[in-house]
C-alpha cells in the first residue's frame, strides 16, 4: 500500500507554514525573552520543519553555522575535557559551567540541519560530548540531569536541581546515538545501561505505556520506546505481552466521537470535535504534538507486535482542518489556540513521519537521520 | 542611572557593575529585543554569579532573574547555592524559602523547575513536614485537577514521607469532583502498589471493588474507571474475573451479543472491551469474545476497527 502523503494535500499551506517558521529565526520581540534558555529549541524546531518541507536551508542559512558553533564550549574537568553546547551566549557567564544536555541536543540537531556530518565532527569533538553525556548520569542509577551545578566550579557535579524523568534519558541516548553509539556495549562505555533499563521498566505502567508512578503519558511513552529502539538490542527487559497492551494503550488515545462516546456530555475533557486527534493522557482532550508521540510510539512498537496502526487519515483531517491555521501558517495545540512553534513543528512531523520523511527516534528527517545514521563511532 | 527597573529591596547594589549581555552577532538567529529591565536584571544577577557572591542581596537578585525566565536553569541552580550556603540546616530559613516557592509556584503553574527544586529543599531540610506540603499541593490541584507534575509531585512526597494514610481519600475527593479524572484513578493504583508488597488486603480489594462499580454506575463511557477495575483483577487478583463483574459489565452492553443488523445503542464500549478481554481469556468463551470485539469494530468503536479486526484473527488462529 502506498504511504499517505499529507504534505501534498491540497488543505496543506506549506508556503504559510514556511513563513511562519522563518519568521521565527529572525528578530524576535521582547515577550520572547523568557524564552532565552530555549533559544536552541527554537533554533532546531524551526531549521527541522524548514527541512520537512523542502526549504534549502544549508544554503540559506549557511552564514549561522558559526554563529551556533559559539554556543559549543569545552569545560574542564578533574577527568580530562567534557563538550557540549550552552543555551545562550548572549547571557552566558564567563567561568560558570553552563553546559545544558537538551541545548547539546537541540545544537547537534541545528547543526545536523545546515551541515553534512563529516564537518558536524570537526565542530564538535564526539568523544568529549559522550564524556558529558556520562557526568550527566546520576551516580548508579538510570537517571539524568541536563546541567551542572554552578559551584562549585571544580570538580563538575551534576545538578542537584534538575529534573530526572524520562525526557532527559532520552536526551542523554539520544546523543550518545547520534554521536555513533549503536549497541549495549557501544552505549556502556559511557553510561551504566542497567540503570537505564531498569528506570524504563519501572516506568511501565499496568494498563500499557509509561509514565511516572504508574500514570502512562503519550510524552514519556515515545521518550521510553524511542530509547529502546535506539539501544535496539534490550527489548527483552519487558515481556512482549507489555508492548501488545502499549499498543492498544496509544491506539485508545485517538479521539473518536462515534457510538457511546457521544453519552459522555458531562465529560469537561471530551470533545467530540476532536475526532482523530490523540490525547496524551485518558480523559484530556486531543492536542497536536500528542499526534506525533503517540504516531512515534506506534511505528517504533510496529515491529514488536502484529497489531497494525491504520487510522492515519482520521489524524490528517485532525491536524489539517482543526489545528492547522490556514491564514497565519502554523499549527496551534487544539482548535482554540494561537499556532506556536513547539505544535507548528510536532503537526509538521506527525505529517512527515506519516508519508515516511520523517524519523521520529533521531527525531530527525529522514535524509539527515540517513546521513547521521552510517557514522558509527 | 536615575531610575531603576531593578527591584532594590532592602539591598544596595550600586557597587555591581552590570554585565552585559551580547546579542548582535553576524548571522544570529532569533536575536531577541530584550527590553531594558531584562537587560538590568540579567546585568546585575548574572554580575553578582560571576564572582560568586552567595548573600542576601544575590538571594534577592535571583528571585528577579527567575520571574523574567523561569526555565533559565542556571539561575535556579545558582539560587539553591546560596539557599545552600547561607541557610544550611537552618529550618525557618528553608521554611522561608519554600513560602517564597509556594507564591512562585501559584503564578507559574507549568514552569519545569519548580517541583524538583522543592524536592531538593526538602532533601536539605532536617525537619522536613508532609503537612507543610499539602496547601501548596491543594491549591494547584483546584486550579488544574489533572496537572501531571503536581500529581507526581504528591507521589513523590507521599514516597518520601512514607506516608500513605490519606491518599484513597484523597483520590475519592478529586473523584467525586470530576468522575472522569483519570489522575485521581491512576492514584489509586499508585497506592495498592507501592502501599502493599505483594498485594493489598483483601477486604481494601473489595471495598476497591465496590467503589469502581459505583462510579461506574455513575459514568459508565470512562476509560479511566475501566482500566481501574481490569488494573484490579489484572494486579492483584491473578486475572480472575469472576462471574459477578461479568454480570456487572453486561448491564452496560444490552443488545451487543445479538445480530448487528439493529444495532442498539449501548451504554459503554468499554464494558464491551471489558467483557471481550475477560471472554478472550477461555475457549469455551472465546466465540463471544469475537463477537464483542466485531460489535467494536462494525459499529461502537470503529475509529479502531482494524485493531478490533486483528483481535478477532488472534482469537481464531
Amino acid at each position: 500500500m502506498k504511504p499517505p502523503a499529507p504534505l501534498n494535500d491540497e488543505r496543506f499551506v506549506a508556503k504559510k507554514h514556511q513563513k511562519f517558521l522563518e519568521r521565527h529565526l529572525h528578530i524576535l520581540p521582547s515577550k520572547f525573552q523568557d524564552n532565552e534558555p530555549n533559544k536552541l529549541a527554537i533554533v532546531s524546531y524551526a531549521l527541522l520543519g524548514l527541512s520537512i518541507l523542502g526549504v534549502d536551508i544549508s544554503k540559506k542559512y549557511k552564514g549561522s553555522t558559526e554563529y551556533l558553533k559559539k554556543h559549543y564550549q569545552e569545560v574542564e574537568n578533574e577527568i580530562g575535557y567534557v563538550a557540549g553546547f550552552v543555551p545562550s551566549i548572549s547571557t552566558h557567564v564567563k567561568g560558570v559551567p553552563s553546559l545544558s544536555l537538551t541545548s547539546t541536543l537541540f545544537g547537534i540537531w541545528s547543526l545536523a540541519c545546515l551541515v553534512n556530518a563529516d564537518r558536524l565532527f570537526e565542530i564538535i569533538d564526539r568523544e568529549k560530548v559522550c564524556q558529558f553525556v556520562a557526568q550527566c548520569q546520576v551516580s548508579d542509577n538510570g537517571l539524568f540531569v541536563s546541567s551542572f551545578d554552578v559551584t562549585p566550579p571544580k570538580p563538575l557535579h551534576y545538578s542537584s536541581i534538575d529534573p530526572t524523568d524520562l525526557r532527559h534519558t532520552y536526551v542523554a541516548i539520544a546523543i550518545l546515538y547520534l554521536m555513533g553509539c549503536r549497541t549495549s556495549t557501544d552505549f556502556s562505555r559511557y553510561i551504566s545501561l542497567d540503570g537505564v533499563l531498569e528506570f524504563i521498566k519501572q516506568q511501565a505502567c499496568p494498563q500499557g505505556g509509561f509514565g511516572q508512578y504508574f500514570e502512562p503519558h503519550a510524552g514519556f511513552t515515545s521518550c521510553a520506546l524511542s530509547i529502546l529502539k535506539l539501544i535496539n538490542d534490550r527489548w527483552d527487559i519487558l515481556p512482549s505481552s507489555f508492548y501488545e497492551v502499549t499498543f492498544q494503550w496509544l491506539l485508545q488515545r485517538q479521539i473518536s466521537s462515534d457510538g457511546p462516546m457521544t453519552l459522555m456530555t458531562n465529560n469537561e475533557g471530551f470533545d467530540p470535535e476532536d475526532h482523530g486527534g490523540f490525547q496524551g493522557r485518558e480523559n484530556k482532550f486531543a492536542d497536536t504534538c500528542y499526534g506525533f508521540w503517540c504516531l512515534n510510539s506506534l511505528e517504533i512498537l510496529g515491529p514488536q507486535t502484529s497489531a497494525r496502526f491504520e487510522g492515519h487519515d482520521f489524524l490528517v483531517d485532525y491536524l489539517l482542518n482543526n489545528t492547522q491555521n490556514k491564514l497565519l501558517g502554523g499549527f496551534a495545540k487544539n482548535d482554540e489556540d494561537d499556532p506556536d512553534l513547539y505544535h507548528t513543528f510536532l503537526g509538521l512531523a506527525a505529517l512527515a513521519t506519516i508519508s515516511g520523511d520523517f524519523d521520529g527516534t533521531t527525531f530527525l528527517p529522514q535524509n539527515i537521520s540517513r546521513a547521521m545514521k552510517l557514522n558509527r563511532l | 542611572m536615575t531610575e531603576t527597573l531593578f527591584d532594590n529591596g532592602p539591598f544596595q547594589y550600586s557597587d555591581i557593575q552590570p554585565l552585559p549581555i551580547s546579542s548582535g552577532d553576524k548571522d544570529e538567529l532569533c536575536q531577541i529585543l530584550y527590553d531594558d529591565e531584562y537587560k538590568e536584571v540579567m546585568g546585575i544577577t548574572r554580575a553578582l554569579l560571576e564572582k560568586s557572591e552567595f548573600s542576601e542581596r544575590a538571594l534577592h537578585a535571583t528571585s528577579q532573574a527567575i520571574q523574567l525566565v523561569p526555565a533559565f536553569y542556571t539561575m535556579w541552580n545558582y539560587r539553591f547555592q546560596i539557599v545552600r550556603k547561607l541557610y544550611g540546616a537552618d529550618p525557618a530559613k528553608l521554611n522561608d524559602e519554600l513560602d517564597w516557592l509556594d507564591q512562585f509556584t501559584l503564578n507559574n503553574p507549568k514552569n519545569y523547575q519548580i517541583w524538583s527544586y522543592r524536592q531538593a529543599l526538602l532533601k536539605l531540610h532536617p525537619s522536613p513536614q508532609f503537612l507543610r506540603e499539602l496547601p501548596i499541593l491543594q491549591a494547584m490541584l483546584d486550579e488544574d485537577t489533572k496537572n501531571y507534575h503536581v500529581w507526581s509531585y504528591r507521589r513523590s512526597c507521599v514516597f518520601f514521607f512514607q506516608n500513605f494514610d490519606h491518599e484513597l481519600q484523597f483520590a475519592s475527593d478529586l473523584i467525586t469532583r470530576d468522575v472522569y479524572n483519570n489522575s485521581a484513578w491512576c492514584h489509586r493504583m499508585f497506592v495498592l502498589k507501592s502501599q502493599f508488597k505483594p498485594t493489598p488486603p483483601t477486604e481494601l480489594l473489595k471495598t476497591e471493588i465496590h467503589y469502581t462499580k459505583t462510579q461506574i454506575e455513575l459514568a459508565p463511557q470512562n476509560i479511566s474507571s475501566w482500566n481501574y477495575l481490569q488494573g484490579l483483577y489484572q494486579e492483584f487478583l491473578d486475572n480472575k474475573f469472576d462471574a459477578e463483574v461479568v454480570d456487572f459489565a453486561l448491564t452496560f452492553t444490552s443488545g451487543a451479543f445479538d445480530s448487528l443488523e439493529k444495532p442498539s445503542q449501548i451504554l459503554s464500549s468499554y464494558a464491551l472491551e471489558f467483557l471481550a478481554h475477560v471472554y478472550g481469556q477461555s475457549k469455551d468463551t472465546s466465540d463471544k469474545a469475537c463477537r464483542a470485539y466485531r460489535a467494536l469494530s462494525e459499529i461502537y468503536d470503529p475509529i479502531r476497527k482494524n485493531f478490533w479486526n486483528f483481535k478477532i484473527r488472534s482469537l481464531t488462529t
